[in-house]
C-alpha cells in the first residue's frame, strides 16, 4: 500500500531506532531515535567512524534490514513508500526506477559470469538496448564498444565502480544512495570518480545519500552533512558550516583529527650521520615478469623518518618486504648501516641483524595469533619479560591489562599498538610501517601517530611509513618519497615535494589532497 | 507438525549429546555390563521375538541379539578411531610441510597427493581385505594410507591460507625458526580449521568398515558387528524384524550425531 | 588450451604408473590364476603344469610387457579360472552396470539441482526443513543400509519389485529392466542427497554474494534473479560432484550390486576377488581407473566453462 507521497520528500527518518534481535534494552541501538528529512535533488552526506551505523541507515533507505536487526520504532518513508513492509513485487517496481544503492563492495557487486552489457539487461529490454547501454556508459565516463563485452574481471576498480554507478542510474531513478564510493579506489581515480558523480548529479538532479568514513569524500559531493556516532546523528547541517565551524564535541574531534597538508604533527629531531640502510639500484621482480620495483637509490639515517607515498601498484608493499627480508632482490644491493647485505635469507641472518629491522602490518584483525594472549604473542619470539612488556605497553598507550586481553577482545586501534609494541620489543633500529593506520578510524589514526611520534622522539628510531595518504605522511615525516610503477618520480623534504612538487604525478596527488581538504564544493 | 519434530534431533543439542554419550557409554562398558554371552549359541531358541529372557530376541543362530547389539560397535569405532589418527597425523603433517616448504618439495608432494587420490579406494580394500585375511590390524592401517590423501590435501591449503596472516610473516621476523613456526602458529590454527573435516572422515570410515563387514570381508563371525549382523539376519527380517532394524539405528544414530555435532561448529 | 593439454598428459601418466603399480601389486599377491581354478589343494603337479601351459611361470618383465601390448590393442585378456575370454566375461556386465547407472543418474542428478535450488532459496517454508532433514539421514546412511531398507520396503512388505535378481548377466535390456529398478533407486538415493545437499550449501552461499544483492536492488525480477545471476554462480561445485558421483555409480556400486545380486561390474569384482582370480580383477581395477581420471578431467572443463574467470587463465 503506498502512503500519500509527501511530493517532495523522496527520503524520511522519522524516530527511527534500531536493535540486534538479541540485546537488551539497557544495551546501546545500533540507531538511536533518527530523525531526517530528503527533499528532490537535494544531496546529503553522512560522516562516521565504524560502529556508528551509518551504512545501517543507509541500507535501511534502500529498505534492507540485517536478519539479525530489528526496527524497534520510527518510520521511514522511501520515495513516498516503507520499503520495510512493501510487497515484494512493490519492491522490484520501485528499485531502479524510484531509487537505486550502489553498495560498499565494488569487488563484488557485479556478477562474474556475466558481462557488461548483460548486467544491462536486466533492467533494459526492447529494441536500441545497446544503443541505450552505451549511452549510459559514455555517461559514467566509460566511452566506446569495448565496455560492453567485457567481464568484470577485465575492468579496473574506478571502470567497476562507474559500471555500477551506470547501472543504478540507467532508470533515471528519483534517489541514489552510495555507500563508501570510493574507499577501495586509489585517491586519484576516486576523485575522478567523485567528480562524476556530482557532475551527473546536477545534470540530472537526483537527491543523493552519501556514506563514507572520510569527511573530504562527503564534503566533495554533498551540500549538507549529518555526523553519526554511535548510532545518534550528533550533527546536521550546511556542509562548509558543520567543518567550518563544528558545533558537537565528536564533530570537533572529527575535524581535527584529519591530517592536513600544511599541519603536523610531529617535529623533526637533529639526524645523526650513522647511516641505517642503503638501497643502490634496487630492483624487485614479483611473479614471472612484474618488476615491482626498479633501480631504486634511497638511504636513510638513523632517528630519520620517511615517507613513502604510492597509489597500488607503486610497489611500496614490495619494498618494504624486501628491506625486512620477506622477499628476494632482484637487482642492485641493500646493506644495513654495518655493510650487511640485506639480500641474505631470512633464516641465514643472526639475531642482532634480524632484531634491527622490525615491521607492523597493516590489517589490525591479521597481525596477532587469534589463539595467544597478547602476553603470549609478544613474548614467544622477543623472551622479553614481564617488566619489558608492561613499560613497552605503556609507551604506546596500553595499559598492563593488556597482557592477558586476547585479539577478540581489542579494538583495531589497541591491536595495532599492541603490535607496534611487540615491533619495538626487539629493539629495531628501523621500523616499517606499511599503512598501519589505514584501516581505522580517523580519529584512532590520530591518537595512533601521535603514539608513534613520542616513540620516535624516545627511542630516536629510524622509520619508513608507507601510505596512499599524503597529508598524513606530509604532517608526520621528515622526508618524502614518491612511488609509481615501480620507480621513484619525487623525492626530498616534506616542504619542497609539498609546496613545489616537480613532477606532474605528484602535483595532481598534492592538488587532489588540498581540494578534498579545503571543503570548497565545486 | 507434532510429528516431524524428532526430525529436529538435528538441531537440538541436548538430544545429539545425549547421544553420543549413550554410544560411548555402551561401547566403552559393554563388555562389563552383566549380558548375556554374545556367542553362546541356544539351538532351543532360535529366531525368537523379543521376550523377558531376551530382550529383543534371538538370532538365526539362537544368539542374544540385545548384547550382540550393544558389542557391535565396538570393532567399527577401534578401526575408525585408528585409521582416522593414522591418516590424520600423516596427512596433516604431509600437507603442512609441503605448504611451508614451497618449492620442488611442494610441487613434488602434491603431485603424489593428486595420484593417491586417484586410487580406487574400495576396490583395494577389498582386494587387501580379501587377501590379507581380516586383520584389525592390516584393516586400520590400510584404511588410515588410504584417506591420507584428502586430509593432506586440505591440510595444504589450510596451512597456505594460514601462511599467508600477517602474524605468521611477523613470527618470521622476529627470528622463529621454521619448525617453531609449524608447531606454533600454524599447526594448532590448522588444527581447528580442519576439524569438520576430520570427523566426516571419521565417520566415512567407519561406514567403509561396516559396508565391508556386511560384503563378509571385514569383521569376521562370530564377531558381533552391526555390518555383519544386518548382512546375516536379512533373510530373517519377517520372523524378527528388530533383527536388522536394531543396528540399522545404532549405526544410523551414531553417525547422524557426529554429523549433527560437526555442522554445528 | 595448454592448462588442458597438460592436464590430459598427467592423467595418462598417473593411469599408466598405476596400471603397471597395479599390475605388480596383484602379481604379488598370493595365488595366480592356476590356484584360483585348482584350488590350493590341487596337486602340485597339475597347478605346475597349468602355469607351464598359461606361461606363468615367465619373468614379470616379460609378462608385464606382454600384458601391457595385448592391453593396447584390445586384448583384455583371459580368465584361467572361469575359462573365458576377460572381455566377455565384462562386457555384458559392464552394460548392466551402466543401465543401472544411468537410470540412477536420471532420477536423481535433475531432480537433486532443482530440489537444492529451492531449498537454498526458500529454506523458511516448513517444507524446506522436512526435506532437507530427510536427505541429510539418507546421506549418512551407508548404502548396505538403504539398499536393505528398500528391499524390506518395495520388495518384502509392499511386493512391487522383485528383490533378488536371478537373471543371466547377457539377458536383454528388456529382461533386466525390471531388476533394475531396486539397485538403480539405491543409487539415486544415495546420489541425490550428495548433489542436493552441495546445490543447497553453494545456492546459499552464492545467495549471500553483493552481486546478487546489488542485481535485485537494481529491480531486477526474482525469476531473472534465479536464473541469470544465482544459478551459474552456482552450478559449477554441483558439476563437480556430478562427475565425481557419475563416475562412482559405474564402478564403485558393488555393495548395492551384492544386495539384489545384479549382475553387473560390482558383483563381478566381489566374484572375482572372492575367487582370487587375478586376471579378471586387473582390468576391473584399470576401468575405475580411467573412468576416475576421466570425470575429474571433464569436472575441471565443466568449471572452466561456467566461470569465465577460470576461462581467461590460460586455457
Amino acid at each position: 500500500m503506498m502512503t500519500t507521497p509527501t511530493q517532495s520528500q523522496v527520503l524520511g527518518f522519522k524516530a527511527v531506532t534500531v536493535r540486534a534481535k538479541n540485546e537488551s534494552r539497557e544495551s546501546r541501538p545500533i540507531l538511536d531515535a533518527i530523525s531526517l528529512q530528503l527533499e528532490h535533488g537535494e544531496t546529503l552526506g553522512i560522516v562516521g567512524g565504524s560502529g556508528s551505523g551509518k551504512t545501517t541507515l543507509l541500507r535501511l533507505a534502500a529498505g534492507v534490514l540485517a536478519p539479525g536487526l530489528v526496527l524497534e520504532r520510527g518510520e521511514i518513508e522511501t520515495v513516498g513508500t516503507n520499503l520495510l513492509v512493501a510487497s515484494p513485487v512493490e519492491r522490484e517496481s520501485i528499485y531502479g526506477s524510484g531509487v537505486a544503492l550502489v553498495a560498499q563492495s565494488v569487488g563484488e557487486s557485479l556478477t562474474p559470469h556475466l558481462n557488461v552489457l548483460s548486467h544491462f539487461r536486466d533492467a533494459v529490454s526492447g529494441e536500441a538496448v545497446n544503443e541505450r547501454v552505451l549511452e549510459s556508459l559514455a555517461e559514467v565516463g566509460l566511452g566506446g564498444e569495448k565496455y560492453l563485452h567485457r567481464y568484470p574481471h577485465q575492468l579496473s576498480g574506478g571502470e567497476r565502480q562507474r559500471v555500477l554507478l551506470a547501472l543504478a542510474l540507467v532508470r533515471s531513478p528519483q534517489l541514489l544512495l552510495l555507500d563508501e564510493p570510493t574507499s577501495a579506489l586509489d585517491v586519484s581515480i576516486g576523485s575522478e570518480v567523485l567528480t562524476t558523480i556530482d557532475r551527473l548529479q546536477r545534470s540530472r538532479g537526483f537527491a543523493l545519500v552519501c556514506v563514507s568514513h572520510d569527511l573530504g569524500v562527503v564534503s566533495q559531493i554533498s551540500k549538507r552533512i549529518a555526523v553519526m556516532n554511535q548510532g545518534r546523528i550528533v550533527e546536521l547541517g550546511q556542509t562548509s558550516q558543520v567543518l567550518r565551524s563544528p558545533s558537537h564535541e565528536y564533530t570537533k574531534a572529527l575535524v581535527s583529527s584529519i591530517p592536513k597538508l600544511d599541519q603536523r604533527i610531529r617535529e623533526s629531531n637533529s639526524q645523526s650521520n650513522e647511516t641505517v640502510l642503503v638501497c643502490r639500484n634496487l630492483g624487485i621482480v614479483r611473479g614471472q615478469t612484474t618488476r615491482a620495483i626498479d633501480s631504486l637509490d634511497l638511504e636513510i639515517k638513523q632517528g630519520e623518518v620517511v615517507g613513502i607515498i604510492g597509489e597500488s601498484g607503486s610497489g611500496k608493499s614490495s619494498l618494504l618486504a624486501a628491506i625486512c627480508g620477506l622477499v628476494p632482490i632482484s637487482d642492485g644491493s641493500l646493506q644495513n648501516g654495518d655493510g650487511y647485505d640485506l639480500s641474505t635469507a631470512l633464516q641465514n641472518r643472526s639475531r642482532t641483524v634480524l632484531s634491527s629491522i622490525q615491521m607492523v602490518f597493516q590489517n589490525p584483525d591479521d597481525s596477532l595469533n587469534p589463539m595467544r594472549t597478547v602476553a603470549q604473542s609478544l613474548s614467544r619470539y622477543t623472551q622479553a619479560t614481564n617488566s619489558e612488556m608492561s613499560s613497552v605497553l605503556l609507551s604506546v598507550g596500553l595499559g598492563e591489562q593488556f597482557l592477558t586481553r586476547r585479539p577478540h577482545e581489542m579494538s583495531g586501534g589497541e591491536k595495532q599498538r599492541a603490535a607496534i609494541a611487540r615491533a619495538l620489543l626487539a629493539k629495531p633500529r628501523l621500523l616499517l610501517l606499511d599503512e598501519v593506520t589505514s584501516a581505522l578510524d580517523v580519529t584512532v589514526q590520530a591518537a595512533v601517530m601521535k603514539t608513534l611520534a613520542d616513540v620516535q622522539r624516545k627511542l630516536n628510531i629510524a622509520m619508513i611509513i608507507v601510505s596512499h595518504d599524503i597529508a598524513l605522511v606530509a604532517s608526520f615525516v621528515d622526508r618524502i618519497l614518491v612511488l609509481r610503477h615501480g620507480q621513484l618520480v619525487e623525492q626530498g623534504s616534506v616542504d619542497d615535494v609539498i609546496k613545489s612538487p616537480r613532477d606532474s604525478y605528484t602535483q595532481n596527488l598534492v592538488e587532489i589532497s588540498g581540494r578534498r581538504l579545503s571543503f570548497e564544493l565545486n | 507438525m507434532k510429528t516431524f519434530s524428532r526430525l529436529g534431533f538435528m538441531r537440538n543439542r541436548a538430544l545429539i549429546v545425549a547421544t553420543l554419550g549413550l554410544h560411548a557409554f555402551v561401547a566403552l562398558l559393554a563388555p562389563y555390563l552383566k549380558l548375556l554371552s554374545t556367542d553362546a549359541q541356544d539351538s532351543a531358541a532360535l529366531l525368537q521375538k523379543p521376550s523377558f529372557d531376551h530382550w529383543l530376541g534371538t538370532d538365526a543362530l539362537g544368539r542374544d541379539v540385545f548384547s550382540r547389539l550393544l558389542h557391535g560397535g565396538r570393532p567399527s569405532l577401534v578401526i575408525a578411531f585408528a585409521a582416522t589418527a593414522i591418516s590424520c597425523v600423516i596427512g596433516i603433517v604431509i600437507g603442512a610441510v609441503a605448504a611451508l616448504a614451497g618449492g620442488w618439495l611442494d610441487d613434488a608432494l602434491s603431485r603424489v597427493i593428486d595420484f593417491l587420490l586417484a586410487l580406487p579406494t574400495l576396490i583395494l580394500l577389498l582386494l587387501i581385505s580379501s587377501f590379507f585375511g581380516q586383520d584389525p590390524f592390516v584393516l586400520s592401517v590400510a584404511l588410515g594410507l588410504m584417506y591420507t590423501a584428502p586430509i593432506a590435501r586440505v591440510a595444504r591449503s589450510a596451512t597456505q591460507t594460514l601462511l599467508m596472516r600477517d602474524f605468521v610473516r611477523v613470527a618470521r621476523l622476529q627470528g622463529g625458526s621454521r619448525i617453531s613456526i609449524l608447531f606454533g602458529e600454524v599447526l594448532p590454527n590448522v588444527w581447528r580449521l580442519m576439524f569438520t573435516e576430520v570427523a566426516m572422515q571419521f565417520t566415512w570410515i567407519l561406514l567403509a568398515f561396516s559396508s565391508l563387514s556386511f560384503l563378509g570381508l571385514g569383521a569376521s563371525p562370530p564377531t558381533p558387528e552391526w555390518g555383519l549382523m544386518i548382512a546375516e539376519s536379512r533373510s530373517y527380517m519377517t520372523l524378527n524384524p528388530l533383527l536388522v532394524i536394531a543396528p540399522i539405528v545404532m549405526l544410523a544414530s551414531l553417525v547422524l550425531a557426529i554429523q549433527a555435532l560437526v555442522d554445528h561448529e | 588450451m595448454i592448462n588442458l593439454a597438460r592436464r590430459v598428459t598427467f592423467s595418462l601418466a598417473t593411469f599408466i604408473a598405476l596400471a603397471v603399480v597395479s599390475f605388480l601389486g596383484i602379481d604379488a599377491l598370493p595365488g595366480d590364476g592356476c590356484t584360483a581354478l585348482l584350488g590350493r589343494f590341487g596337486s602340485d603337479t597339475k597347478i605346475e603344469s597349468c602355469r607351464q601351459e598359461n606361461q606363468l611361470n615367465d619373468p614379470v618383465v616379460v609378462r608385464l610387457k606382454n600384458w601391457s601390448t595385448d592391453l593396447i590393442s584390445g586384448d583384455l585378456g583371459y580368465s584361467i579360472k572361469r575359462d573365458e575370454q576377460v572381455s566377455e566375461i565384462i562386457i555384458p556386465r559392464l552394460r548392466n552396470t551402466a543401465v543401472m547407472a544411468a537410470v540412477a543418474a536420471v532420477i536423481a542428478f535433475p531432480s537433486a539441482i532443482v530440489v537444492g535450488l529451492l531449498l537454498g532459496r526458500f529454506p523458511q517454508k516448513r517444507s524446506s526443513k522436512v526435506v532437507n532433514q530427510l536427505s541429510v539421514i539418507a546421506m549418512t546412511l551407508p548404502e548396505f543400509v538403504i539398499a536393505t531398507v528398500l528391499w524390506l520396503v518395495l520388495s518384502i512388505w509392499l511386493p512391487i519389485f522383485p528383490g533378488v535378481s536371478v537373471m543371466p548377466s547377457n539377458a536383454s535390456v528388456l529382461q533386466l529392466l525390471p531388476n533394475v529398478w531396486l539397485p538403480a533407486f539405491t543409487l539415486a538415493v544415495v546420489i541425490f542427497a550428495h548433489s542436493m545437499r552441495t546445490m543447497r550449501a553453494s545456492v546459499t552461499n552464492v545467495q549471500t554474494m553483493p552481486f546478487v544483492e546489488s542485481a535485485q536492488l537494481r529491480g531486477t525480477k526474482e525469476r531473472t534473479t534465479i536464473s541469470r545471476h544465482i544459478v551459474p554462480a552456482a552450478l559449477p561445485p554441483v558439476m563437480n560432484v556430478v562427475a565425481l558421483d557419475g563416475a562412482w555409480l559405474l564402478t564403485g556400486t558393488f555393495v548395492t550390486e551384492a544386495v539384489f545380486n545384479f549382475q553387473g561390474l560390482g558383483r563381478l569384482a566381489i566374484d572375482a576377488i572372492s575367487d582370487r582370480d587375478t586376471a579378471l580383477i586387473l582390468p576391473i581395477i584399470l576401468f575405475g581407473l580411467a573412468v576416475y581420471l576421466i570425470s575429474s578431467l571433464l569436472a575441471d572443463s565443466l568449471a572452466r566453462i561456467f566461470d569465465p574467470r577460470l576461462r581467461s587463465a590460460k586455457g
